[in-house]
């Protein structure tokens, strides 16, 4: 501390954090910035066409939320059904993955775990289109049918694909692999002397695992529930691709009101709200993720 | 080990066995059909032929949509691994005022969904009067990847022996050079994984790209959301969709086989890691 030069360095010295400045300055801009411009496009402050006039005003919002018989509101709850659904499949297939890899699995377990990421990393549009290729109408699921003699030739179930089934599927498949992460990570640094106790105590391997092991894993479950719901709540690719025009989910509506439509002041009420509901979620389930992050002010 | 403790090993092993076989079955589909002789992808196979890929390789719009796609993605991959040093460098500091806010922000782009994203930037180009471009398509880019970029690149940085940057600062160094001389080439693996990521990102990232690509220069994802659509063009996609998926499984798994390889040579750390894109693991 009292070496002279570094004296001299340390007065003109800049804080470092300031380096966070752009960054977090590109972001604000690009992205919180155009929220307030959504939010301004809700209420009828802006439009998109030049010259109509704007004032401020709820119609947009009272009719989405209290309409009768919004096609909007009633695409967003049959998202959300949808989006639970592939949750709660997601997590349950993920979960014995995730066990098999921290306990069963041993030396090979990092090895297994990117084997098991890698396809998450390859394009997601190139998985959606084989699936279709997979589900499509002589595709290979129907011809495997026909030759099993499970259905007869050109009579190929109707829900196998541009279905709430194929879409399903389709999230599901994307997630599997990610939501087993968070919950490996638990299992992984859970501390084994504590299973070793339970047994020692008589508990057999199911008491051991529903009494100890499962409670201690919560953690990493409801972030791997949190990493399906968020995305998969404003999901539309999927539905364009593997659903008809019966399956788009909310997201499908919101681009809808962009592209085609273009209505930007009802689309922005879309978006909002999606952003609301992302929100909420956030509020309730986000302190399943990333707290090391947030804590590292503590040390 | 108890019989019941046998069966359950048995049946995890054929689960593991059996979802590893669904995870790769569309990937093997679309090989497969990429050297079907077929215009339509259906079974039975009318055997083989290489023909799509001659025919993928001589149409210039796919050919076009994929070069400008591999811009893009190694500008994003560049600049939001650049914003992301900027960024760990400042949330590593000591002492940051409005840390919460700033680690908040910074975060926010992984959990908005990416329609929100796209229609806010039409709003947003709109209002200051700028017609839609592939520089907004990056621009837009980079604010999805950066998040990815910090959380890869921020670990390893506080995981650095201080004492290491305080021995160059002693020997002499400004905190600038000590930072670049030092601090960035300890760095590098984590500084590869965030361009992986972010490239990878970019040339996959459709939502963005489908508002806000002019209509005559269309990225390669938007070109395949189209010709996936387009019977006559559906070929051609699967034979070079094929090739992407190859591509980036190899890339994904080599470049983690060689980030362990450098992380152990760097530390001096036996055994295996965890992967990068284990965020938090």
């Amino acid at each position: 501390m009292t070496h002279p030069a570094r004296r001299r360095r340390r007065r003109v010295r800049l804080p470092r954090g300031l380096l966070t400045l752009p960054p977090t300055f590109y972001v604000v801009a690009l992205l919180l910035g155009p929220i307030v411009l959504i939010a301004l496009y809700s209420f009828n402050l802006r439009s998109q066409y030049p010259g109509m006039p704007t004032a401020f005003s709820t119609s947009n919002w009272h009719d989405f939320l209290r309409g009768a018989n919004n096609p909007f509101r009633d695409r967003f709850i049959y998202s959300m059904k949808v989006t639970l659904l592939v949750s709660v499949g997601t997590v349950l297939a993920a979960y014995p993955l995730a066990y098999y890899l921290a306990f069963v699995a041993r030396k090979r377990r990092y090895t297994f775990l990117l084997l098991v990421l890698a396809p998450f990393f390859t394009s997601y549009l190139l998985r959606i289109i084989a699936w279709r290729i997979i589900l499509g109408n002589n595709g290979v699921v129907s011809w495997v049918l026909v030759h099993l003699h499970i259905v007869q030739q050109g009579h190929t179930p109707s829900w196998l694909i541009y279905s709430t089934f194929s879409v399903a599927l389709v999230l599901f498949y994307t997630w599997v692999p990610f939501v087993a992460l968070p919950i490996f990570v638990v299992l992984e640094n859970m501390d084994r002397r504590v299973l070793e106790a339970a047994q020692d105590l008589g508990a057999n391997g199911f008491t051991a695992f529903w009494r100890v092991t499962f409670p201690l894993s919560v953690p990493g479950v409801m972030a791997g529930f949190v990493f399906v719901l968020i995305p998969t709540t404003g999901e539309f690719i999927a539905p364009l691709l593997v659903g008809g025009p019966n399956n788009y989910m909310f997201g499908n509506a919101i681009q809808s009101l962009f592209a085609s439509t273009a209505d930007w002041n009802y689309g922005s009420v879309l978006a909002l709200w999606l952003v609301a509901v992302v929100v909420v979620l956030m509020i309730v389930f986000g302190r399943y993720l990333s707290a090391d992050l947030q804590e590292r002010d503590a040390t | 080990m108890t019989g019941a403790g046998r069966i359950a090993r048995v049946l995890l092993h054929s689960y593991f066995f059996l979802l590893v076989l669904f995870l790769y079955l569309p990937l093997v589909v679309l090989v497969i059909f990429a050297f079907n002789n077929s215009a339509v992808p259906t079974l039975p196979l009318s055997g083989f032929t290489t023909h799509w890929f001659h025919q993928a390789f001589s149409n210039t719009d796919l050919t076009g949509s994929a070069r400008r796609s591999i811009e893009l993605a190694i500008l994003d991959g560049l600049l939001a691994t650049a914003l992301g040093v900027l960024a760990a460098a400042g949330l590593a500091a000591r002492r940051l005022f409005l840390r919460g806010v700033i680690t908040t922000i910074l975060l926010l782009p992984l959990v908005v969904p990416y329609i929100v994203l796209a229609v806010g930037l039409v709003i947003l180009l709109h209002q200051l009067n700028i017609t839609t471009s592939l520089t907004a398509v990056l621009a837009g880019h980079i604010v999805i990847s950066l998040p990815y970029s910090v959380l890869v690149i921020l670990p390893r940085l506080q995981t650095l022996d201080a004492s290491i940057n305080e021995a160059a600062r002693d020997l002499g160094a400004s905190e600038i050079w000590a930072f670049v001389l030092v601090t960035l080439p300890l760095l590098a693996p984590a500084l590869v994984s965030s361009f992986l990521i972010a490239f990878t990102i970019s040339f996959d990232e459709f939502a963005i790209a489908s508002f806000l690509a002019p209509g005559g220069s269309p990225t390669f994802p938007v070109f395949v959301y189209t010709g996936a659509r387009t019977p006559l063009l559906q070929p051609e996609v699967i034979a070079v969709g094929s090739i992407v998926v190859i591509a980036s499984l190899v890339l994904v798994i080599g470049a983690e086989l060689v980030r362990r390889w450098w992380e152990r040579r760097i530390e001096g750390r036996k055994g295996d890691t965890a992967p990068a894109f284990a965020v938090g693991a």
